[in-house]
């Protein structure tokens, strides 16, 4: 303790050093890691897919033919697909965790 | 240890005093020559009268000869080096100081460490605010439900880092600094009883995954949907008591979680956290209780 400059509980270091405290923390490590990689991709790629639909609407908007009912039900849609999605990622098991 | 700790050494005094003594032995040569310069031209004084000039005059000529030394930033340093001087780096919210508190610049408040660590580890500013934002059209509820599977897995994970450390002995009682304690409730109709802060942690991630595998609260089929005032009823009561895992670390364990190297981890976990109660208005200040201020501090960043 006395060559430690913070304030710590008594045989801090022996449990500190043990391989189940060691195991543990890297697995935290590696979870926050892999949690916001895999999070902040698909925010990404997620917003991505929307701007290309929202494009393709648009586009689709000038074409005479087409009504806006249509383009109605189509973003629907896309929003029904994205929405089980978003589902299956808060649902355990995941499929990424056996491969 | 405890002792020293409210105390801060009181670093002036001590060290001021070791210091003096330093400079005099290190100038005693030429002090001892000044003296014999002084006894060369006082003509009429005795012994004794220039033995009890001697130290006056040596003080002078030190402060004449040195005027520019500072002496202020010379004890900080000691008081670091010292192998003595044990830091708490538990977070304590500033109107929970110590009554005797050291002048600011001396000594490092553990919530100005904080502050400071947290301005270290945290990088890429702009990043969690926007990713919490709920993505166009997507239903809000699903996005809550998510979030809140996520911030659950999250604290299960830093919290079992410290499990070693968190024990009924070591934290008999639920608290996040000496004002709050949180109690747990075993049964509807019963008083909430005060339990350990591991036995609280058990029963409270318990009772998250029940809510969890709950079909009524959390959907796991593509038709099944959220009930009524899920936000309300559901997910804020899960949020809410999910930070108190997080005040319980921050204020009793932030030392392990340090030494452990797992500050950058924590503040990122809890700043996410923060932004994302924020961006959907979950929690009401009263709900961050003892962490009000580092709540505010990371909002203001």
């Amino acid at each position: 303790i006395a060559n430690s400059p913070k304030k710590l509980p008594r045989g801090f270091y022996e449990k500190a050093a043990s391989n189940k405290t060691q195991r543990l923390v890297s697995v935290c490590q590696m979870y926050f890691l892999d949690y916001y990689c895999d999070m902040f991709d698909y925010v990404i790629s997620r917003r991505q897919r929307t701007k290309k639909v929202l494009e393709y609407l648009t586009q689709q908007k000038t074409v005479p033919s087409v009504t806006n009912e249509s383009l109605t039900t189509e973003w629907n849609s896309y929003l029904h697909k994205e929405n089980e999605i978003l589902r299956k990622r808060r649902l355990k098991p995941k499929n990424k965790d056996f491969e | 240890m405890s002792f020293l700790q409210n105390f801060h050494l009181s670093p002036g005094q001590t060290i001021r005093s070791t210091r003096g003594f330093k400079w005099n032995t290190n100038n005693g040569n030429a002090a001892s020559n000044d003296n014999d310069n002084y006894k060369n031209f006082n003509v009429g004084g005795g012994t004794q009268a220039n033995e009890l000039n001697a130290p006056a005059n040596i003080m002078n000529h030190n402060q004449y000869s040195q005027p520019t030394r500072v002496l202020p930033q010379t004890p900080t340093k000691q008081v670091n080096s010292s192998p003595q001087q044990i830091t708490d780096f538990n977070y304590t919210p500033s109107h929970q100081q110590p009554y005797i508190q050291a002048p600011v610049g001396t000594t490092v408040s553990s919530h100005q460490d904080l502050k400071q660590i947290v301005e270290m580890t945290l990088g890429s500013k702009g990043v969690l605010n926007q990713a919490v934002k709920l993505p166009k059209g997507e239903n809000e509820n699903e996005w809550l439900a998510v979030h809140c599977v996520d911030f659950y897995n999250q604290i299960n994970m830093l919290y079992g880092t410290i499990t070693e450390f968190c024990s009924p002995q070591s934290c008999p009682r639920m608290i996040a600094t000496n004002e709050y304690e949180y109690l747990w409730s075993f049964q509807k109709d019963q008083p909430p009883v005060s339990v350990s802060a591991p036995k609280y942690v058990e029963v409270l991630m318990k009772w998250c995954q029940d809510q969890f595998d709950d079909e009524t609260f959390f959907p796991s089929k593509t038709s099944g949907t959220f009930p009524n005032r899920f936000i309300q009823k559901v997910a804020i009561p899960i949020l809410r008591r999910l930070f108190r895992v997080y005040a319980h670390i921050y204020c009793h364990h932030f030392n392990e979680i340090l030494e452990l190297n797992l500050q950058t981890v924590l503040n990122t976990s809890f700043r996410h956290f923060c932004l994302f109660v924020q961006e959907f208005q979950l929690l009401r200040p009263s709900d961050f209780g003892p962490l009000l201020e580092l709540v505010n501090e990371l909002r203001d960043r």
